[in-house]
């Protein structure tokens, strides 16, 4: 059966909430039911039906056919089992808390995206804004389990608060990379700035590219990892260039130790 | 009286009231933005907002939510000045321009005499990162540890580190100083941090935080913030206790939605979500960050501040043309200032209040 499809009238003029619309809350809705759903921010109205052209089809799948900068908390609360494809650019909070699935965007996400999810796989084809995988303001924890992959670069403090999870960055990323990270995995494949792994408790940053880490990061010199070898192995599907890292000999530098120490950085030795 | 005028050319109060009430109603989505103002002015802004269904923003928020965003999710030791200055036999200086930040900030703490509960030992100060010959103050001794604005979240963290018995990746001359101010802190009976939201980022403050709760293990040390500009403490309390949340808020869907990166002033106006502006900056007169220029725009801002383009309405400054209820930083609570200058300009609530009465949610523009 085909996707349910939601194809872009035009630019919106508004911010949009699009939680509304995820697979869970569109099963056995006719489209003139989808249609109707008010997903405007603001005090003038916005109904899918004035955004989207609606075709019927599975809502276990949606494709949204022409994306928007402005489409906020696309596939929250996502659960396992279904998939949201988006053709273009997404907004704030891209799948924020999914639980499960698997959402593609082919184009760049906004801020926050995978922000509390705790399960499912996240590819962005382009880059992706601030604060990925981090918690909102005024939450305690980030990103609690899951795959997001990301292709092109990231903006500032990516994998903050990371709880759980595997961050994978192939581009660049900006100013303070696991910022405050609790646990989980952040590997970044082109170029880091700024305070990289400030804060962090027990998280593991893997690096192609070394820089200076300060002087709360501290030398444990050059290994053979057997578990990253390993784990080489787990992300052959996503990335051939992050497998073909983890399976190198690797330098561990341990910290921060201004927390705990208990981190670690490794980067090709 | 008043001044008020349109793109620079002068215009009559009434006619100036009306104009921004048209222009504030018949917006999709205004902004109320800068809010920097005493309490009066700020509640007075808020309620505007929930009215037009709009939001609103502090023009110093980046700096509020440098402290903030540790409160809400990492927590904070705080005391007021009184208290540092009656009890810290060691205080903690961070970052440079502390003094610009708070000109009484030497003269309130006492810091050139003992506490007043520790008579008998001088108080020790030690200064992270100052301004060149910052420190150096006469008839004061400061310890000084040098760091740039760029490695002082680094030295910070090395500090940190030591003081809970953590290896650092530094030697020489550096390592033995960050090892002598840890001691220091460690051995602080009361201790006490002082330092400004402006000139450090969350991540630092949130750093400087885990230090002094690793220090509250083994002895008592706290923090005194120095606030952001503008009133921008106030701004947060009021803000607060109005809508449960801080500034960078909107009302669009008709109830309080709080969210830093959606409802920041800037962005809504430059990427052109914001119709229409308010901006309120009452104390001197700043101007809005934002680079877009064809958006309908209301300043409210002192005397020689006059906005060249769209409407300009004079307005009072707080505490100085009439009295002001606001946040102070001295005591960290809210204190009424006198006016200082007695003037019949109105101050932003009045003209809050005058344009709020020329529209109706329920007639359509």
């Amino acid at each position: 059966m085909k996707p349910l499809l939601f194809a872009l009238r035009r630019e919106p003029e508004q911010r949009l909430d699009l939680s509304k619309l995820t697979p869970d809350r569109l099963v056995g809705r006719t489209v003139k039911e989808i249609e109707a759903i008010e997903i405007g921010t603001t005090k003038v109205e916005a109904r899918v039906g004035e955004i989207f052209k609606v075709r019927s089809g599975d809502p276990a799948n949606l494709h949204f056919e022409g994306g928007s900068e402005r489409f906020d908390l696309l596939g929250a609360k996502l659960l396992p089992g279904f998939s949201i494809y988006v053709e273009g650019d997404v907004g704030a909070q891209l799948g924020r808390n999914a639980l499960g699935g698997r959402i593609t965007v082919a184009g760049d996400a906004g801020p926050y995206a995978a922000s509390g999810m705790s399960g499912g796989h996240i590819d962005i084809d382009g880059d992706c804004g601030d604060f990925l995988g981090a918690p909102l303001p005024g939450e305690i924890a980030g990103m609690a389990g899951g795959r997001i992959v990301v292709r092109g670069g990231v903006g500032q403090r990516a994998g903050d608060r990371l709880r759980r999870g595997i961050i994978l960055i192939e581009g660049d990323a900006g100013p303070d990379l696991g910022s405050r990270a609790i646990a989980g995995t952040i590997i970044a494949l082109g170029a880091v700035e700024g305070r990289v792994g400030y804060l962090n408790k027990r998280a593991s940053l893997i690096l192609a590219q070394a820089v200076d880490f300060g002087p709360t990061y501290v030398d444990c010199g050059a290994h053979n990892f057997a578990f990253a070898r390993l784990f080489s192995r787990a992300l052959v599907e996503d990335s051939r260039r992050a497998a073909r890292l983890l399976s190198q000999k690797l330098r561990r530098y341990a910290g921060d130790t201004a927390v705990y120490g208990k981190g670690e950085i490794l980067t090709p030795a | 009286m008043s001044n008020a005028t349109l793109d620079g050319a002068p215009i009559a109060l009434e006619d100036a009231y009306q104009h921004a009430a048209r222009i504030l109603a018949c917006a999709k989505f205004p902004v109320v933005a800068g809010l920097g103002s005493d309490a009066a002015g700020v509640r007075a802004a808020i309620l505007l907002a929930e009215r037009l269904r709009g939001a609103y923003d502090h023009l110093a928020c980046d700096d509020i939510f440098a402290d903030l965003d540790v409160t809400r999710s990492f927590g904070m030791f705080v005391t007021t000045p009184n208290e540092a200055r009656v009890r810290s036999d060691v205080v903690l200086l961070i970052g440079p321009g502390l003094t610009q930040h708070w000109p009484a900030l030497f003269e309130r703490l006492a810091l050139d005499r003992p506490a007043y509960f520790n008579k008998d030992a001088p108080r020790k100060l030690i200064w992270l990162g100052p301004k060149r010959n910052e420190a150096k103050i006469e008839g004061i001794d400061i310890e000084t540890l040098a760091a740039t604005p760029q490695n002082l979240p680094f030295v910070l963290g090395a500090l940190r580190a030591r003081v809970g018995g953590r290896p650092i990746n530094l030697d020489g001359a550096t390592a033995k100083k960050v090892e002598s101010c840890a001691q220091a802190l460690k051995a602080a009976r009361f201790g006490a941090v002082v330092w400004a939201a402006a000139a450090l980022d969350g991540l630092t403050v949130e750093m400087l935080q885990g230090l002094v709760t690793e220090l509250n293990a083994t002895t008592r040390f706290t923090g005194t913030p120095i606030g952001a500009r503008s009133g921008a403490s106030g701004a947060v309390q009021v803000s607060g206790w109005m809508t449960g949340f801080p500034p960078r808020t909107g009302f669009g869907r008709g109830y309080p939605e709080h969210d830093p990166w959606r409802f920041d002033a800037r962005r809504l106006v430059d990427s052109g979500e914001a119709d229409a502006a308010l901006w309120i900056s009452a104390y001197d007169g700043e101007a809005p960050s934002w680079t877009r220029e064809d958006l309908p725009l209301i300043t409210l801002a002192p005397k020689g501040a006059g906005a060249k383009r769209g409407l300009y309405i004079e307005v009072g400054r707080p505490g100085e043309t009439h009295d002001a209820v606001e946040l102070a930083q001295e005591t960290s609570s809210f204190v009424l200032r006198r006016a200082t200058a007695p003037a019949d300009t109105p101050s932003v609530a009045d003209v809050i209040r005058e344009i709020g009465a020329r529209f109706s949610e329920d007639v359509p523009c």
